[in-house]
């Protein structure tokens, strides 16, 4: 019962959110809303048990990426280059007149039905299964496979941290002129 | 019980406002904004097919390391936008023309 | 296994009785219980934040040779209320320029991320709201909304002041919680998990088992941990969001009545966690010094007098550097994270698992002892 609610819960902030970052016009406030949508995706992973991803998730973007992208919309003064013209709902800038919007839909059918297609045969052989409020604790599973299976990615993973860290020091530092 | 295809659908939805906003928006940090939506659409599919699907942790693996690598992503993209506001003072998108100078 | 409140109770019998009670409702009864933990936990916690003004003032006083607060209630002990009073029947002014839903929505993000941290904190063993498997790292994570907040609400009230404190707030709390991480992260090496009950419980009996004497990388990784999170709570003498000589009162000098209360409110709060969270890891958090067998509810509650006596007392020294030190320029804020701080945690780190793998887990108390 309460992974239902905090399933909604989270699927609401989540989704309406993500919409809210595609039709703001302040990019400050899309900041905002990215912060609330990652924060439904990270409830959503608590719903799937996933309790070291979910506070990951939590750790790296409220803490580091939401932080440092607020930063650089401050520091490139936020302005945000609107058209004066709008789409069909008037909400989100101009993408295109109607022929593109009658295209787009047509392609995005296909797409989801090609989807649809595809996906299902997975969702029919996985029928909902009715899992339990226990969750196993996934922290040391997840230790095991990162220095067992996944080793090779897990050091990759850190000498691109490192490359991350050097190459954003490098380009953003003050040049003389 | 909340089946695969609900945490699918969430993820479509999460994918196509991310590539809406990287396709509306012409400020460089909003790009980088709907890559953020993307990478985690994707991240949140990979967890939910490891409950429903495969029933081991390898999905767990992906999205932390899909994690990372956005974490990484957006510290060299935002260091790249700051150091172009600085030469050209201006984050929009169109004026990114020159591969020198 | 996640342990909870509501499966520590469960052991008892009173628990069958009062789930006879709810009808059998296993989810209904649950909830209850939750509900009116959270309510006494975050009830006696705003206390403490509201009585911790009280203190702040009283102490300060004493440090230099003043009364303090005298007028409400014995010793002026009803001060807080007294200011609450005021803040709450204050006119909440907004800037006219202000950024009206980030300026709502700043203070409120600094008290969840403050109150969401209580729901891990170990009061006892039993009576933790929740011990989740990832407990430390659930706290840091969330915990970290409060420097979003801090930005936020530096940014929306659009005067330079505010701005100035926002961006010192938010640079200096990003660039501290890597030290103060990576210490947490030589203890969670030390106990072998981390949920606080995995942690707590490893530091069982007198004084030389808590994991600060643990070995000496232990002992430096209190203090590292120590200084970092006294600046993520912008305490003096890492006060620089909110310097008062020079930008006024820092991000939230725009803020008034309950706005300004929630942010103080939320640091105050704050302080206890960071204070508590210091007693958990390496000061034996709710132990008592003797080994009990009994596991019965007055014990628990002593568990807690104790837990709370440590942290007050924390509490205190706390405000005691406030009113001792001087505050620090902002590149020495940055030299001292960056140049000491950190590499001093790396190297703890490092010296913990060495000093694991040399000497078999074993602590120096149970070299000199040898157990």
């Amino acid at each position: 019962m309460f992974i239902q609610i905090l399933f909604g819960l989270s699927a609401l902030l989540t989704i309406g959110c993500a919409i809210a970052v595609a039709v703001t016009k302040n990019i400050m406030h899309s900041c905002v809303f990215l912060l609330g949508s990652l924060i439904g995706i990270a409830g959503l992973y608590a719903t799937l048990g996933a309790d070291f991803v979910a506070v990951t998730q939590i750790m790296v973007y409220v803490g580091g990426v939401v932080i440092l992208m607020l930063f650089a919309v401050m520091l490139t003064g936020g302005k945000d280059y609107v058209s004066k013209a709008q789409n069909l709902l008037g909400l989100a800038p101009n993408m295109g007149n109607k022929w593109t919007y009658t295209i787009g839909l047509l392609v995005s059918l296909v797409f989801i039905l090609t989807n649809v297609k595809l996906v299902s045969s997975v969702i029919k052989a996985n029928p909902a299964k009715t899992f339990g409020n226990e969750f196993p604790s996934t922290v040391n599973q997840l230790g095991h496979l990162l220095v067992k299976d996944h080793v090779l990615a897990f050091e990759l993973s850190s000498v691109l941290l490192l490359g991350a860290l050097v190459g954003a020091a490098i380009i953003a530092r003050p040049r003389k002129q | 019980m909340i089946s695969l295809a609900s945490y699918l659908v969430i993820s479509l939805i999460l994918f196509a406002a991310g590539l809406t906003v990287m396709i509306a928006r012409k400020n460089l940090v909003a790009i980088l904004l709907g890559i953020e939506l993307i990478l985690n659409a994707a991240a949140l599919n990979f967890v939910a097919y490891s409950r429903y699907v495969t029933n081991n942790l390898d999905g767990h693996i992906f999205s932390l390391f899909i994690i990372v690598i956005a974490a990484a992503e957006a510290a060299v993209g935002l260091a790249i936008v700051i150091r172009f506001f600085q030469i050209k003072e201006t984050v929009h998108v169109d004026e990114a023309t020159q591969l020198r100078n | 296994m996640n342990q909870t409140v509501v499966s520590y109770l469960s052991q008892y019998e009173f628990y069958d009785s009062l789930l006879a009670l709810f009808g059998n409702n296993q989810g209904l009864l649950a909830f209850t219980i939750f509900l009116i933990v959270a309510l006494i936990i975050v009830g006696l916690c705003a206390t403490i934040g509201g009585l911790g003004t009280y203190a702040e003032r009283k102490i300060s006083a004493d440090l230099q040779q003043r009364i303090g607060p005298n007028r409400v209630g014995p010793y002026g002990l009803l001060q807080f209320l007294a200011d609450g009073v005021k803040m709450m029947t204050k006119e909440d002014v907004m800037p006219f320029t202000a950024d009206k839903m980030l300026f709502y929505l700043a203070p409120m993000l600094a008290l969840v991320g403050v109150f969401a941290t209580l729901a891990v904190l170990p009061f006892s063993s039993g009576f933790a709201m929740a011990d989740l498997n990832v407990g430390v790292f659930y706290l840091i994570a969330i915990s970290s909304l409060v420097g979003l907040a801090v930005f936020l609400g530096g940014y929306a009230s659009n005067s330079k002041w505010s701005m100035l404190g926002g961006m010192r707030g938010a640079s200096q709390i990003i660039s501290y919680e890597i030290p103060v991480t990576i210490s947490i992260l030589a203890i969670t090496l030390l106990a072998g998990g981390m949920s606080f009950g995995t942690i707590v419980g490893m530091q069982k009996g007198l004084p030389i088992n808590w994991f600060i004497f643990h070995n000496p990388f232990a002992f430096i990784a209190f203090f590292v941990f120590f200084t970092g999170a006294l600046a993520e709570t912008n305490r003096a003498p890492f006060d620089l969001p909110e310097a008062e000589s020079e930008l006024v009162s820092g991000y939230h000098t725009e803020y008034t009545g309950m706005r300004f209360g929630f942010f103080a409110l939320a640091e105050y709060i704050e302080v206890f966690v960071v204070c508590g969270v210091a007693v958990a890891l390496f000061l034996g958090g709710s132990n008592l010094p003797v080994d009990i067998k009994l596991d019965i509810i007055p014990i628990q509650i002593i568990e807690v007098v104790i837990f709370l006596t440590k942290t007050l007392l924390l509490y205190y020294v706390v405000i005691w550097i406030r009113w001792t030190l001087p505050r620090l320029r902002v590149d020495q804020l940055m030299s001292v994270c960056w140049k000491y701080l950190t590499p001093m945690a790396i190297l703890n780190l490092v010296g913990c698992a060495i000093w694991l793998v040399v000497f078999n887990g074993k602590s120096m108390a149970d070299m000199v002892f040898g157990h």
